[in-house]
């Protein structure tokens, strides 16, 4: 063995094991007392697949996974569209460009708790502070106590936040495109909606592609955002999947219950995530 | 032989990683003992903090560190799955203390002196908490609260109403407050635990005190006995403002302070907030007389500070002394008053004048418990409540309590 094959062991091994111990066991772990009844602590017994058929009876992880679902859904294209706007803009001709890019940056700086808590405010004092004064009846009470309504009220902070971050990863695809191109096109006589769909969306395809699953996955396990807006209210209207492992495997003691739901969580996330991959990137070699 | 070196590193680096999880407890360098106090509240640090000066002025041999980090529950349950617990513990009556009594780890006190000069209620309730398969008293009952009408004493002068004995007159006086253009209720139901407040006045008054039980043995429903604490939610609810949904507990502790309410349905923990909101607030309190008949009504209390032991404490002496320290007259005092709270302790009461219109309750022993720390914990009662006062359908919303807790027990 050469002095580079042992730096690389030197530096490989470490992460293996830190990965090992605080990633690999405890999720083998888990999946193990997923197949048991175990509190946290304590006596158990094996019990099969008893906690999984549970989760499919139970409509509260039902609702939880449709609830989940439409809001991934929705919030991921919501980003992906927005931000696409936002990198085109700033990626044109004009003034204060970098002072404008940082300035749509900082809501990824923020922690979400703090930025929960100042859409809190906005949500249950200003605007329907303002409304009342406008005389606007519609406006006049805060949507997160509203159980038809309180999803938007998340959406919309999810979505003013995970922009930043994809708006930056755009504007990094957007530099690659050689400028060429779109002389080419001019010379062709394309005007600005058709350089888009022909020279720019097809070269940012990977970008879209990196872009989707990323949003998708994180909306997908959206936790914070609830916690610090609704806490799942009202009633159970707003229960993501992860804030209903939280809630029903810490607080509520069901330990091994949980178990068995994150790990069907999980397998549906890394299979909805395959596809998007497949799908998203056929269309990337087509065009 | 360089290979050998690179795995040897790299394990003992991940050694190195673990072993800083590790702990240690016992005698100190110098010879003291040392013992850790474990507390689940943020409120009382300060108070403790003083008690535990006194305290090792007076056993200089005894040194006490005290733990009290957020998120308290979650982190006793994960110490308890490590093998790790506290020494001493200072933690609420509630459904955490309950499983830590039947997994069988903390010290009985149930032959010991120290249980002699604690209200019999409460010993019963933490009892129950424990659930009849396990004998014993696992815990010494300290400091305890009060589910409370908390009302504005200038509003109730001007409107020419007095605390109110009965169903019926309490809801005249809400009438009298809506008539006169007030806001009877300040609710601030956007926080879903603050709808348990008038629900466990309701059902500890109406649905009787071992509904869980009987529950359990399927000999009673939320469907047979809660219709009652059902139909007095949703009066309730009539007598609140116009978004009783969107505001939660701070709000409303503000709204309150300022006098945009009559009356405001919150324990004595609340007071302290309202007072820093505004100082110069004449309020009261009062047990929500939920029945009329005026010697059935009692009040809510709960265990807020109960002290524990580890069973296989390496000290139990000194452990002891703590606590003895703590339950003498004097100091069990100094906590309530600080705390404004209310005292375990047979010969300790608060009097403090905000609390006049509850000292009764304690007196004459007219308390019982709050019912859902005996509600499975996994149910999560108050979401499902608070999604019943926003849809307002009993038949389906009592169904879905008695669904709902049978789906918990048999999982």
């Amino acid at each position: 063995m050469n002095q580079r094959t042992v730096v690389y062991f030197l530096m490989t091994i470490p992460a293996w094991m830190l990965f090992f111990i605080f990633h690999t066991y405890p999720s083998l772990q888990g999946i193990y007392y997923s197949f048991t009844d175990w509190k946290g602590y304590g006596d158990w017994n094996f019990v099969g697949l008893k906690n999984y058929i549970h989760v499919f009876q139970d409509d509260r992880a039902l609702n939880a996974y449709f609830f989940t679902f439409k809001f991934a859904i929705i919030s991921t294209i919501l980003v992906n569209v927005i931000s696409l706007m936002i990198a085109l803009g700033l990626n044109s001709k004009i003034q204060f460009k970098s002072t404008l890019r940082a300035v749509y940056f900082m809501p990824n700086i923020l922690s979400i708790l703090i930025v929960g808590y100042i859409f809190n405010f906005i949500f249950a004092h200003f605007i329907p502070d303002l409304a009342e004064t406008w005389g606007i009846t519609a406006f006049s009470k805060n949507i997160l106590g509203d159980s038809d309504f309180a999803w938007i009220g998340i959406v919309i902070v999810a979505v003013w936040q995970a922009v930043a971050f994809n708006t930056i990863l755009y504007l990094a695809g957007l530099v690659t495109i050689p400028g060429d191109l779109y002389e080419a096109g001019e010379i062709d006589g394309a005007g600005p909606w058709q350089k888009f769909w022909s020279i720019t969306f097809p070269m940012i395809a990977p970008f879209f592609t990196i872009n989707m699953v990323l949003a998708m996955k994180n909306f997908l396990m959206v936790f914070d955002h609830i916690m610090a807006l609704t806490g799942g209210g009202p009633g159970q209207a707003t229960e993501s999947i992860s804030l209903l492992i939280y809630r029903g495997g810490f607080e509520g003691g069901e330990f091994a219950y949980q178990s068995a739901n994150a790990v069907i969580y999980f397998i549906v996330i890394l299979v909805i995530s395959v596809v998007q991959i497949r799908l998203l990137q056929r269309r990337e070699v087509e065009l | 032989m360089r290979k050998w070196l690179a795995v040897f590193l790299s394990l003992s680096l991940g050694v190195l990683v673990l072993a800083g999880c590790g702990s240690n407890a016992g005698k100190n360098d110098d010879g003291k003992v040392q013992l850790e106090l474990f507390s689940n509240k943020s409120e009382n640090v300060e108070t403790y903090k003083e008690m535990i000066r006194e305290f090792e002025k007076q056993n200089p041999d005894i040194k006490i560190k005290l733990t009290s980090p957020p998120e308290a529950e979650t982190v006793i349950k994960a110490r308890l799955t490590k093998n790790d617990l506290p020494d001493l513990m200072a933690i609420g009556g509630n459904a955490t203390y309950g499983e830590l009594a039947r997994a069988g780890v903390l010290k009985d006190f149930s032959e010991e002196a120290v249980l002699d000069g604690i209200q019999p209620a409460y010993t019963k309730m933490i009892g129950q908490l424990a659930g009849d398969e396990v004998e014993g008293v696992y815990g010494i009952p300290y400091a305890t609260n009060a589910n409370t009408v908390i009302y504005n004493k200038e509003k109730f002068e001007k409107l020419g109403v007095d605390i109110p004995k009965t169903w019926d007159e309490f809801v005249e006086i809400l009438e009298k407050a809506d008539a006169a253009g007030e806001t009877p209720i300040y609710f601030t139901l956007k926080d879903s635990w603050t709808a348990m407040i008038p629900w466990n006045s309701l059902a500890a008054n109406t649905a009787g005190e071992d509904f869980a039980e009987k529950k359990n043995e399927d000999k009673t429903s939320f469907k047979k006995a809660y219709g009652p604490v059902a139909d007095k939610m949703l009066q309730l609810l009539e007598y609140g403002h116009n978004d009783n949904f969107g505001v939660g507990y701070g709000d409303g502790n503000n709204a309150f302070a300022k006098g945009k309410s009559v009356m405001y349905l919150q324990g004595n923990w609340a007071i302290p907030e309202i007072k820093k909101a505004n100082p110069d607030l004449q309020l009261g309190v009062f047990a929500l007389p939920v029945t009329n008949d005026p010697e059935k009504n009692k009040l809510v209390s709960g265990v807020d500070v109960l002290l524990a032991m580890k069973a296989d404490i390496q000290h139990p002496e000194e452990a002891m002394k703590w606590i003895e320290f703590m339950l003498d007259h004097e100091n069990a005092q100094g906590y309530i008053d600080e705390q404004a709270a209310f005292s375990a302790l047979e010969d300790v009461f608060q009097e403090e004048p905000t609390m006049e219109g509850i000292k009764v309750h304690f007196e004459t022993g007219r308390i019982t418990s709050f019912p859902d720390h005996y509600y499975p914990p996994g149910m999560q009662a108050d979401n499902l409540i608070q999604d019943f006062l926003i849809k307002k359908d009993k038949e389906a919303f009592l169904n879905k309590m008695d669904q709902e807790w049978n789906k918990v027990i048999n999982r």
